[in-house]
């Protein structure tokens, strides 16, 4: 922060000197260099911030589910596939600075890693998958603008063989057959999903054969071992990831085949073909005993061993002996959250329930309830939960697979909304809030376009929220299917987070206006007959905005969640303002601090202004 | 870059593979196996969000002129990209190449994939918009 500060005030020096003393033109690039340079350090503090708070370590487990070993050094890693033989791993690393990713070849016994691609910057690799011999990486990348299948030696000599130009992208590349002919591979959209196998004899011209489509979205298509059947993913329409097995042979009648019921991770066949492996909604690394000959049969999924920790490793490979398990630690270490409640000091005032895995605490209107996400590690679902204060009593309010999006209170704190990706939508419910009745839709935007929740007047006439870096201000009135938003601010800024003040009369947002990849707070009024913003415009922040807004019920103080870029705390901001009989703002304050990293959301501010709440990481136990 | 950063991130997190998604559901409206590469002059451009556009009068065949609309990312994208709406101003009535998917209705409209400036910076719009 002090570098930040240090840096904005020698920009803010040159800047002066340069209306004081103009120089010309060698002043104005002196600012700029001095201005690029103040972003790139930003840049880089933020990548640093992003590095340490997601990079994570290999480790492998073995059929009972003992830790065994590790592999590697931190790093933000990709896909991590083991070779044929199990010696090797190839990894692809995100480069933060570069805006790239690249396959890296780790070996198991020495740890040596070799480089294997070099992507220029904002080029990156994917999706590596092994030759049956280990000699050879297909992966896929996109090269000014074209994607396609790519192939190399492991051993990073040599120069890369173009396999295959997709003429589309998002092509998910995941096996290459153990008879050495064939890739596999999946495109999946929101309108659906195709499987294919592209022969790797013929040539530049090489057609890929459809072997599947579906109008549900399928991925990580798999070869048996005898190349006879794939082993896939289907997305189902409750958005439940399945296993799936089918013949390639186009005459087959028989299947496909579902093996799983409910998986965490694509499938994984054993050299053998006798087993299949998966990852299980509640994280249990399940077996399937299968068959291929003289057709496909398998066995009910028994689990082979479970995790006992509560944030549990993330199932990354499995060796083609299924004798060694590769996963990926969470971040940071397994953690929990314990909802707390700070006063304006900071200082902690309640602790709300167990620990447990939240999301997004925020206040009821009257302030006696917290609404509150919490996900859960058996089904692995995030449902939507309300929290008594006074009694701890939790009353579930949906219980299904669908995410839900940006929950909110209606202000008389009967109904709770939040959008919800569906089937390639992504409308606006609303539920009571008491758990009671089903869900109502509410408004339908563009159709596949996302929509954050952010407020409502302070009438309940308007619903505003956010799509595209587009503020709308939904009118709750007529049929919801009818209902037209109103653009409120649509401008070349990403503007977001729209928070109307208790009179109705003026909206605070955020906007990248200022500087990219920098959010401030902005006001502008805001006419409640037509739902437009009126003349005029301040801003509020100086130094960095994350989330957070909120205004206080009396409308004399806003709160936002400042940016700290050299480390992870949170900075609950204040500002006192006025809009009587116009906007006024005083200078931000730091309210206090909080260590993070830690979300902070809508609503986690009391109407009065007088409480604070978060979902705190605390360590978790019973990490094995 | 943050959006790259976005992207990373998310794709260590998706268990399964990409998707693609945008603002609005782009398979629906344009194909990306129809792909045509136009050169004309830069007429007019919208910079908006959440997309912008570009509209684009080029000679067909005939030698009639044709203006064709381009569908681009949003103005952030091209901003964290050192990009933005100033060069494209600059560079109106000036002669630039664009590859495009077109729309599947078969207008004279298109998703932007590639673009080569008057000064032959190419900038590509994947893979947001392949």
């Amino acid at each position: 922060m002090k570098n930040v500060v240090r840096t904005a005030i020698v920009s803010a020096a040159v800047l002066l000197c340069c209306v004081r003393f103009p120089v010309g033109a060698a002043a104005q690039e002196l600012s700029a260099e001095a201005k690029d340079k103040e972003v790139a350090a930003a840049r880089a503090k933020r990548n640093a911030l992003q590095f340490e708070n997601n990079a994570r370590t290999i480790v492998f487990y073995d059929r009972a589910g003992n830790r065994t070993g590790a592999l590697g050094e931190r790093a933000l890693y990709g896909e991590t596939i083991m070779s044929p033989d199990r010696s090797r791993v190839a990894v692809v690393k995100n480069d933060l600075a570069n805006e790239s990713a690249d396959i890296f070849i780790l070996d198991i016994a020495t740890g040596a890693s070799t480089r294997l691609t070099t992507s220029a910057r904002t080029e990156f690799v994917m999706a590596p998958v092994w030759s049956p011999d280990g000699s050879r990486i297909a992966y896929v990348t996109i090269l000014k603008g074209q994607e396609g299948i790519y192939v190399r030696p492991s051993n990073g000599q040599g120069s890369p063989e173009l396999l295959f130009q997709n003429p589309g992208a998002f092509l998910n590349l995941s096996d290459w057959s153990s008879d050495g002919r064939y890739l596999t591979y999946a495109f999946s959209d929101m309108s659906g999903g195709t499987l294919y196998t592209l022969p790797l004899a013929g040539g530049p011209d090489r057609k890929p054969t459809q072997i599947a489509h579906s109008d549900l979205r399928m991925f990580a298509p798999k070869f048996s071992p005898d190349g006879r059947f794939l082993s896939y993913i289907v997305i189902d329409k409750e958005n439940r990831p399945e296993v799936f097995v089918r013949s390639l042979d186009p005459a087959a009648t028989a299947g496909p085949w579902q093996i799983s019921e409910g998986a965490a991770s694509e499938a994984y066949w054993r050299r053998d073909g006798k087993e299949l492996y998966y990852l299980s909604r509640d994280q249990s690394v399940m077996v399937a005993d299968v068959s291929t000959a003289p057709t496909f049969s398998f066995s009910k999924p028994k689990v082979l061993f479970k995790q006992q920790a509560a944030v549990p490793d993330r199932l990354g490979n499995v060796s083609a002996d299924g004798e060694r398990f590769l996963a990926l630690p969470p971040p940071r270490g397994p953690q929990l959250q314990q909802i707390t409640i700070f006063d304006r000091h900071g200082e902690i005032v309640q602790k709300v329930g167990d620990p447990g895995l939240y999301q997004g605490p925020s206040f009821s209107p009257d302030g006696t309830h917290l609404l509150v996400t919490k996900n859960d590690r058996q089904t692995a679902q995030s449902d939507l939960w309300t929290i008594e204060l006074a009694s701890g009593k939790q009353t579930r309010l949906t219980n299904d697979t669908f995410p839900k999006v940006n929950p909110l209170w209606s202000p008389d704190g009967k109904y709770i909304y939040y959008s919800s990706f569906r089937n390639g939508d992504f409308p606006v419910y609303r539920k009571l809030s008491d758990g009671s009745g089903n869900e109502e839709i509410v408004f339908r935007y563009t159709p596949g376009a996302f929509v954050g929740l952010s407020d409502f007047s302070p009438d309940g006439k308007f619903l505003i929220c956010d799509s595209g870096g587009i503020i709308l201000a939904v009118p709750l009135t007529g049929d919801p299917a009818s209902r037209k938003e109103i653009e409120f601010l649509r401008e070349e800024f990403t503007d977001g987070i729209g928070r109307m003040s208790p009179d109705g009369k003026f909206m605070a947002f955020r906007s990248d206006e200022a500087k990219p990849e920098q959010g401030e707070v902005y006001v502008r009024p805001f006419n409640a007959a037509t739902g437009l913003p009126g003349d005029g415009k301040w801003r509020v922040s100086k130094e960095g905005v994350l989330a957070m807004l909120h205004w206080r019920a009396d409308g004399k103080e806003m709160f936002f969640r400042g940016q700290n870029l050299e480390n992870n705390e949170l900075l609950v901001m204040s500002v006192d303002v006025s809009t009587s009989p116009t906007f006024t703002a005083g200078t931000p304050k730091v309210l206090f601090k909080l260590p993070g990293p830690l979300g902070g959301n809508l609503g986690n501010i009391s109407r009065d202004g007088q409480r604070f709440v978060f979902a705190i990481n605390v360590p978790s136990t019973g990490t094995r | 870059m943050t959006r790259r950063i976005v992207i990373s991130l998310a794709f260590l997190l998706l268990p399964f593979g990409r998707t693609a998604s945008a603002h609005h559901n782009m398979t629906a409206l344009f194909d990306f196996n129809d792909r045509v590469t136009l050169t004309g002059t830069l007429t007019k451009v919208d910079w908006r969000n959440p997309h912008t556009y570009l509209i684009v009068d080029v000679k067909n065949a005939k030698g009639a002129v044709e203006s064709w609309s381009a569908e681009g990312p949003s103005p952030s994208w091209f901003r964290i990209r050192d990009i933005g709406k100033a060069d494209f101003e600059a560079s109106l009535s000036k002669s630039l190449t664009l590859e495009l998917s077109r729309a599947r209705d078969k207008s004279l409209s298109g998703l932007l994939r590639t673009i080569t400036m008057p000064n032959g910076r190419v900038v590509s719009a994947c893979p947001q918009n392949c």
